[in-house]
């Protein structure tokens, strides 16, 4: 089907690392979900399984079809990820106060998740499209309102932890574009600026998780509960753990959202500080090696894609952990490739097939 | 490289997270270990059920029940279904109110609710068959204590209460803990250090929802030990009924032993009401009450006692040689002191009597006589030789210790010299001198056993362990003096025109002695103290009737009931 170049400078680690940071996912999983199981009467990890292979085969399938003919798609991805979201805002099922889901046929589908690749793909091309004229403030402009119109939609859902994610996506292939420096360096103070102004359009959950965050123990049974408990495990856990599917935290439910936001806090429960070492060297193995890809590659557009997977990779790895351990607040991110969720896993194989997709073709230059 | 930028920044982002996660991880490690292991593992107490009192022939005064409250686990309840509706159709209970309670008082989403307390036993048993479709439902079964006999034996048992937090500040040294029940008056305060028995506790490691997974280790709860009273419970409630409606207090005795088969007191108060907190209404207007519900009028009420002292003031003058047996003195209504007029409290007088018959007459100025002949000093010495000035170490809280007054008494707490007409009141049971009814029980069985002073007793057996030890010790009085007082105090009961002749039984040699204290106010304190029979006693009694009119009359005939009573259960 591919053509054997390609197949020569296929990273295979691209392939390996995923695969191996989503099994010692589905351990925990596993244990996570192990009460939950018979409560709910949902076997989680073979869910989760099926996940994976529909995931993987759709990721074959993208990874092996040029991706610049899908760049070309990149407007109609964006307006169908609008449509969808102003749709979700209207009829979606509401979980937990937000409405983030979308049932297809039986599946509960996230939008939001794939809002991302999209708006990936869309940033990308536009500005591939634009290079010339990179120092243009215009072009600049384009990519920040393109990305505002999304990022507001999201958070309309509301998800702030969706829409944040955006952000460093935004960013990221703004520093790896031609654009200039200044005018990116000077957007962000602005924004850093003006964020005060964000407290005024919160949602009250949101802004009481934030003054959670600040002091958890203001309402220790209610929105501070899941950070107290979370923080408890994963200190708890030590430097070798209590153990697979012996975390007390974890086995006897104190743990809320433990098999999908929250799963890390099993992991430092029962694998300890060890545990926690070896998830994130895997996390940062995977996006150096997506990184070197951008390096590598010579295709403009290809490496604004690889850039702003890295960005989302790293971004929700780091931010899901830190607010698992209650160093950050608690926004609503699932923690790539572990946490329970096929929206999340299919946008993560998509964008890792991506990358080997624009790797496999960095040579017919 | 613009994307040496980006590198550099998760590297730093990854880095933080790493110093991070080992902060808390390997250097907060044992604080979040101690705070998941409380998490986890909780202590449930398990309380000791108190010991049980029983009567002198084992009959249930005090036990332990299994009581059950009907509690909710919010969370798991789902009140908005049909399943609270049916919850109050157990219950009894009107839906609006227990709805009250859950929006009231929850305090946390896996925190038990108490929507009812004390169901009952049918009820427990209805709602445990259904608990399978009531989740979030709870039966919490706990002893609690209960009075079979109520109101009767209140003051003899007491009550309990849950430790409040002055006792606890007291007794915590002593093992106490928070939410412990503690005794609260008669027995069950006299003896809570063995009635209380020792609580247990289950360890047992829990899920996020408080429920119980498995044990981790259990102490199991000691009960408390049994205690056995002298009581007996049929008198008890007998003497009780007699009383009804007055306000006063009866205790029969064993004359030999010391030990009390019935000590009553009103008015009185069930001890059942104490073990909930929704009665604090009850108890309030309880402990409201102007009349004093609460006190034991037999240990703990101070009153004059009038010409039941006489046989004290008889004791000094016939122990001292100041009149003989056969010695006779004069009654002509009245007695004067200077201009002063003592009046007798028959007006025409009773004549020319031996003392023993100023005994069975109660005859005032033959005793007013009597005292100035011994002396103020000496009546306070025989006083002081019944012991009335102590308390007779019953074992009972709350006991006082009578007033009995001298000279330097009256000169130290009246700041007043002390007057002839003193000695005159003093000699009658009048002025200043108060006693309890025990006191004088016991001042009446000193004389029945001819001198021998005999602490009284309410409990003889704890956990099986004999306790009782007759305490003896002898009055420093010789026999000829209590001889010619039984004399005098059985004509009073047995001769037509004696005073407490309505005391008098068939068949049943009773001896006894009326009293008619002025109190000040208008009615008088009516008071009977005797024995039975007169020859070799074996009981001892004395009635108390708060303003009670004359003492021939309620107390002699509560005596007489009483006695009769005594001779039906064969204790004469």
């Amino acid at each position: 089907m591919y053509r054997s170049e390609y197949r020569r400078s296929f990273d295979v680690y691209l392939f390996v690392l995923p695969i191996i940071i989503f099994c010692i996912g589905l351990f925990f999983l596993y244990s996570a979900s192990r009460g939950m199981q018979e409560i709910k009467g949902i076997n989680f990890t073979a869910r989760q399984v099926t996940w994976f292979f529909l995931s993987v085969a759709i990721a074959f399938v993208v990874a092996n079809i040029d991706f610049r003919r899908f760049l070309d798609w990149s407007y109609l991805y964006y307006f169908l990820i609008v449509a969808l979201l102003i749709t979700i805002l209207f009829i979606g099922g509401a979980r937990m106060g937000a409405k983030r889901w979308l049932s297809i046929g039986g599946f509960t589908l996230q939008p939001s998740e794939f809002a991302k690749l999209a708006l990936i793909m869309t940033i990308a091309h536009y500005l591939g499209n634009n290079r010339y004229s990179s120092r243009s403030i215009k072009i600049f402009f384009s990519a920040l309102i393109m990305t505002a119109f999304v990022f507001i939609l999201i958070f309309k859902e509301p998800d702030l932890g969706g829409a944040l994610a955006l952000l460093p996506i935004l960013f990221a292939i703004l520093i790896a574009s031609d654009i200039p420096l200044g005018y990116i360096l000077g957007s962000l103070i602005l924004g850093v600026l003006s964020s005060p102004l964000l407290w005024y359009v919160m949602k009250d959950y949101q802004k009481r998780r934030l003054l959670v965050f600040l002091n958890p123990n203001m309402d220790p049974l209610g929105a501070g509960y899941t950070i107290i408990q979370s923080k408890i495990a994963i200190g708890s856990g030590g430097i070798f753990g209590k153990g697979w599917m012996s975390g007390t935290q974890n086995q006897l439910n104190f743990l809320p959202e433990r098999h999908t936001d929250f799963i890390f806090s099993v992991v430092g429960e029962e694998w300890g500080f060890v545990g926690c070492l070896l998830v994130i060297l895997l996390f940062s193995l995977l996006i150096f090696r997506v990184l070197q890809v951008a390096g590598r590659t010579n295709d403009y557009k290809g490496k604004l894609v690889v850039v702003g997977i890295a960005a989302m990779l790293s971004f929700q790895m780091i931010v899901n952990i830190a607010m698992t351990a209650g160093f950050m607040p608690v926004v609503g991110l699932p923690l790539p490739l572990i946490s329970y969720g096929g929206s999340s896993l299919i946008t993560t194989w998509i964008a890792i097939a991506l990358v080997i997709n624009v790797d496999m073709r960095r040579t017919i230059f | 490289m613009r994307l040496k930028i980006l590198k550099n920044l998760i590297i730093l982002g990854t880095a933080l997270l790493i110093i991070c996660l080992w902060y808390l991880q390997c250097v907060e490690n044992e604080r979040y270990k101690i705070l998941s292991q409380n998490n986890r593992i909780r202590i449930v107490p398990l309380v000791a059920p108190r010991g049980n009192i029983y009567d002198r022939n084992m009959n249930l005064l005090a036990g332990s029940r299994l009581a059950f409250d009907c509690a909710i686990i919010p969370q798991e309840f789902d009140s908005e279904s049909g399943q609270l509706g049916a919850l109050c159709l157990l219950l009894g209970e009107p839906l609006e109110a227990i709805r009250d309670i859950i929006n009231k008082n929850t305090i946390a989403p896996f925190a038990p609710l108490t929507l009812k307390k004390d169901i009952g036993k049918e009820t427990a048993i209805k709602i445990s068959e259904k608990i399978v479709d009531l989740p979030g439902v709870i039966i919490h079964t706990y002893p609690a204590r209960f009075y079979p006999h109520a109101n009767a034996c209140a003051h003899v048992t007491g009550y309990v209460g849950k430790i409040n937090e002055d006792e606890l500040s007291v007794l915590r040294d002593y093992g106490y803990k928070m939410r412990d029940v503690v005794g609260r008056g008669g027995l069950e305060l006299y003896y809570d250090d063995y009635l209380k028995g020792e609580s247990g506790g289950r360890q047992t490691e829990v899920d996020s929802r408080g429920r119980e997974l498995r044990s981790l280790g259990i102490k199991e709860p000691e009960k408390g030990l049994d205690i056995m009273t002298t009581i007996d419970i049929d008198l008890q409630e007998y003497a009780s009924s007699l009383l009804e409606g007055l306000r006063g207090s009866i205790i029969v005795l064993e004359s030999e032993t010391g030990q009390i088969l019935s000590m009553v007191s009103k008015p009185d108060y069930d001890p059942n009401i104490f073990i909930y907190p929704d009665n604090s209404l009850q108890v309030k207007r309880l402990l409201d009450r102007k009349d004093y519900p609460f006190v034991n009028r037999g240990i703990s009420g101070l009153y004059p006692p009038g010409s039941v002292f006489k046989v004290v003031t008889a004791t000094a003058a016939l122990e001292l040689g100041k009149i003989g047996d056969d010695e006779r003195l004069n009654c002509n209504g009245y007695y004067m002191i200077g201009n002063r007029r003592f009046n007798c409290w028959r007006k025409k007088g009773h004549g020319s009597q031996k003392i023993t018959e100023a005994i069975r007459n109660s005859c005032n100025v033959f005793f007013y006589q009597l005292g100035l002949k011994a002396g103020p000093d000496a009546l306070t010495d025989f006083a002081e030789r019944y012991q009335l000035n102590l308390p007779t170490n019953i074992d009972l809280p709350y006991e006082k210790s009578g007033v009995v007054p001298s000279g330097s008494w009256k000169r130290r707490f009246r700041k007043e010299a002390w007057y002839k007409g003193d000695t005159l009141n003093f000699a009658i049971g009048q002025g200043y001198l108060s006693l309890t009814p025990i006191g004088i029980l016991k001042v009446y069985n000193t004389i029945a056993q001819n001198g021998y002073l005999i602490t009284p007793i309410v409990v003889k057996n704890i956990g099986n362990v004999d306790v009782y030890n007759v305490e003896k010790s002898r009055i420093n009085v010789t026999s000829n003096t209590f001889a010619a007082i039984k004399r005098g105090v059985g004509m009073a009961v047995e001769d037509e025109n004696g005073t407490a002749h309505r005391a008098y039984v068939g068949g049943v040699d009773v001896a006894g002695k009326t009293g008619t204290a002025q109190t000040g106010a208008a009615s008088t304190h009516a008071w009977f103290a005797g024995f039975a029979p007169n020859d070799k006693p074996r009981i001892a009694i004395v009635i108390f009737v708060e303003h009670g009119g004359k003492g021939g009359s309620i107390p002699c005939e509560i005596a007489s009931k009483i006695f009769t009573k005594l001779k039906e259960l064969e204790y004469l």
